[in-house]
């Protein structure tokens, strides 16, 4: 009794000394204290959902306190951006951002928040462009793709996600000095890789990431971008067409910057992990490692460009 | 095949099964909690576990919540997923009429006849099965939505016009937020948070849960109960006597079940509404369905179960979830480094059809359970209204919120509920209005992609052409004629009869 007794008196001393060391070194009041909120703006299963699984165990481990998924879903991401937007900038709220959808979400309609004002605290990983054909289609290469397309403009169907697949088709014809149909999907690239595989549509646009998942009945004609993807071996690259969907964590406008210090640092903790490593470049994604600078940055040159 | 059979049935494997089953039924009763919000809520838990335990768990969630999610369905007529919608037509009737138990149980027996199904043509048929599947595109879907509304048909009640007035607000409803395609948003009157559109879910407890709780609270001087029940021995034997005396309808159900269930998008809900019709359709008495006929709660319970292991069969030979759960599941396999598709088979055979056995015993051990908890839940119906009520209104409330942590969720519930309880005094049916809602994101979508792709190959060409879509065409006109015909038939009937009573 009295030896536990004095065990819990040294526990109750060790605890008060740490707190006041705690206090003295920081200088601030402890952050964080309580669990964190983080948003997922879209369905469950989805390449948001699984950033935020993938990012959750190493999120928890460096910030010592746990970090709660929640779902808000609904309007191209709109609701769950906005739902941030709203919320108290405490550091306790963050979200899952995906840029350029956030941009191209918000451009000229009214959703309810700015892209260019949220805090960001860095972007994880990125995919670049990808145009997907089924295996047994008649377009073998991006030339024979190409001279069809001249020969028949507007008759070849490609299917993509929403707008942003649209702007990001349109990039990839202008370059290519094609006319094409679009058909939008709406709900992500699940419901799109039926379609491409029936043969309804003649070719997909969608990002690397998904070329890697599907390659045992894909084929890729070409990606986007200054080098060839990894995973995906011998599928040339357009040097022109500059489409990349990039995947990160931000905080609603005006969070303190020391709380975006701690956030950012254990994103980094986070995303080093080999484990979340190689889980990335598995899934045809690259690893990125930015601080909430450069991630700023990242996100009004997007705004940037879609300005006109 | 044998191997994974071996894996599924270690006393391990089993026991977190059953784990998965129980959690699911819980998920299933409380309206507002979905199946995909609990596997999705679950997904964490499972990391502890081996990988097999870990689907296994939550494929045992999926499919005993398209069990359970009948019994709010029966018992207060509010479906517990939207997948159970069609079994309230016929559940809650059966209930109200004191046949509690037996429409409980027949549920549940149901539920495992389909899910047996369903996860043997995932064990067996995956790979041709998928290749019919593949055929629907755009245009299919559309006709395939289309076919589903002929439905309101046998829904309508008295009117066949306030039954087609009650489903095109149904679908005017689901079109309310940011479009599909082009991201416009429609009918938001600059309400911020309609731009997320009116949310399935809260929707549909607002139509079925919140019209009962008023009528229940204007009923009270009336009624004490929601109806009699006294638990009967012998009941579940009885019962299952019953479901196993219509096998051509049994073995209906569970193939529209399975194949409705590949078709990825489509899933459960659109599965039992389909189900549903046909078997009204090849029923020869039609009089008792929507008043109580034991038939239509195992078409419509049939068919959900069956969709669920069915909605499995893309993801393990495309890699593209046939359902939101489904796609939860996929999300927790490639959280473990697995790519669900068709390199699972060769990498991780053993797992693929382990869990397809997952899935045929969490079928069987729905029923065990399902009939053990049947009379205890039953119960419920014996809560006086005046606790029954604000007992639902709380659940409703908690549901609405819960599916996307949005208050604004709570307050269309609400709405919806009052406007349907008012327009049912005018003759209206709730049934309608729900389908549009359901239907509404399947056909509005596939119609704008066919006409996308029409654009390029031509209306015609897509639109009328094709085994599939001038099949599906066919079917909706005859299934409109037919239910115009026995309208008539009907009428002319009452008229005879009217007259000889003279």
């Amino acid at each position: 009794m009295l030896n536990k007794s004095s065990n819990l008196r040294k526990v109750i001393l060790g605890a008060v000394a740490g707190a006041f060391v705690a206090i003295g070194t920081t200088g601030a009041v402890a952050y964080p204290t309580k669990p964190v909120t983080f948003i997922v703006p879209y369905s469950p299963g989805g390449g948001s959902d699984q950033q935020a699984r993938r990012l959750q165990p190493g999120l928890e481990k460096a910030l010592g306190v746990k970090v709660r998924i929640v779902y808000k879903t609904g309007g191209g991401g709109a609701v769950g951006f906005s739902e941030l937007w709203r919320s108290k900038n405490d550091g306790y709220t963050i979200s899952n951002v995906v840029v350029p959808n956030i941009v191209i979400t918000a451009k000229g309609k009214d959703v309810g928040f700015d892209p260019s004002k949220f805090s960001y605290i860095g972007m994880t990983a990125r995919a670049v462009g990808a145009l997907m054909v089924p295996k047994n289609s008649r377009f073998k290469s991006l030339d024979q793709f190409v001279k069809e397309a001249k020969a028949n403009p507007g008759k070849i169907t490609v299917a993509g996600v929403g707008s942003t697949g649209k702007m990001n088709m349109a990039d990839l014809a202008g370059i290519l000095g094609i006319k094409h149909a679009y058909v939008p999907v709406s709900g992500g690239v699940g419901k799109m890789i039926p379609m491409i595989l029936g043969n309804h549509v003649d070719a997909a646009m969608t990002a690397s990431s998904h070329a890697t998942k599907h390659k045992a009945k894909l084929d890729t004609l070409a990606v986007a971008g200054p080098t060839p993807v990894a995973t995906l071996p011998g599928i040339p690259n357009v040097k022109k067409w500059g489409y990349m969907t990039t995947w990160g964590v931000m905080a609603p406008p005006g969070t303190p910057a020391d709380r975006i210090k701690v956030l950012n640092a254990a994103l980094l903790k986070a995303t080093a992990d080999p484990k979340v490593r190689s889980m990335v470049e598995k899934n045809g994604l690259s690893p990125m490692r930015q601080t909430p600078a450069e991630a700023a940055a990242y996100v009004a040159a997007a705004v940037k460009k879609h300005s006109n | 095949m044998i191997e994974g059979l071996m894996q599924a049935l270690s006393p391990g494997y089993f026991f977190y099964l059953t784990l998965g089953v129980l959690i699911g039924m819980f998920v299933g009763t409380l309206p507002g909690l979905t199946a995909t919000m609990g596997t999705a809520l679950l997904v964490p838990f499972t990391f502890a576990l081996p990988t097999g335990e870990g689907i296994a768990m939550l494929g045992g969630l999926y499919v005993c919540a398209m069990f359970s999610d009948s019994i709010p369905a029966c018992l207060v007529n509010t479906p517990g997923t939207p997948a159970a919608m069609a079994t309230a037509f016929d559940g809650h009737p059966m209930v109200q009429q004191g046949r509690g138990q037996e429409a409980i149980v027949a549920s549940c027996f149901s539920s495992t006849i389909g899910t047996v199904f369903g996860a043997g043509c995932y064990l067996v048929l995956a790979w041709p099965l998928i290749e019919i599947a593949l055929k629907f595109g755009p245009p299919e879907f559309f006709w395939l939505g289309i076919f589903a509304l002929t439905i309101i048909g046998s829904l309508a009640g008295d009117s066949i016009l306030k039954g087609l007035a009650g489903g095109a607000i149904g679908l005017l409803i689901s079109c309310v937020g940011i479009s599909h395609g082009n991201e416009l948003a429609r009918f938001t009157f600059g309400v911020p948070e309609l731009r997320g559109g009116v949310s399935l879910v809260a929707g549909l407890i607002g139509i079925f849960a919140i019209p009962q709780v008023l009528s229940m609270v204007t009923e009270l001087r009336k009624k004490e109960f929601i109806a009699e029940y006294k638990p009967k021995g012998g009941e579940t034997f009885k019962t299952i006597r019953k479901v196993v005396a219509h096998p051509l309808h049994l073995l209906r159900s569970s193939a529209i079940g399975s194949f409705i269930g590949i078709l990825p998008g489509a899933g459960s809900p659109i599965a039992a509404i389909v189900s549903y019709n046909e078997a009204v359709r090849w029923s020869k008495d039609k009089s008792q369905y929507g008043k109580g006929d034991l038939r239509g709660v195992t078409a419509s319970e049939i068919a959900n179960n069956a969709a669920a292991p069915a909605a499995m069969i893309p993801l393990v030979t495309l890699g593209v979830p046939g359902s939101s759960p489904a796609a939860v599941i996929a999300g927790a396999l490639m959280l473990r480094g697995l790519n669900p598709g068709p390199e699972l088979f060769q990498s991780d055979g053993a797992l693929v059809y382990s869990f397809g056995w997952a899935l045929l015993f969490a079928g069987i051990v729905t029923f065990i359970l399902g009939s053990l908890f049947a009379p205890l839940l039953v119960k419920i119906i014996r809560i006086p209204l005046r606790l029954l009520a604000p007992l639902i209104m709380l659940l409703a409330t908690i549901g609405a919120y819960a599916i996307r942590n949005n208050i604004f969720d709570v307050y269309i519930m609400l709405g919806l509920g009052v406007f349907v309880f008012i327009v049912r005094r005018f003759g209206f049916h709730p049934g309608p209005i729900g389908l549009g809602l359901i239907l509404g994101p399947i056909i509005e979508p596939s119609l704008i992609q066919a006409l996308y792709i029409s654009d390029a190959v031509g209306v015609g060409k897509v639109f009328f052409t094709g085994t599939i879509n001038i099949t599906l065409i066919t079917l909706s006109i005859l299934s409109v004629l037919f239910v115009i015909w026995t309208r008539r038939r009907d009428k002319k009937l009452q008229a005879d009869g009217g007259e000889r009573s003279n």
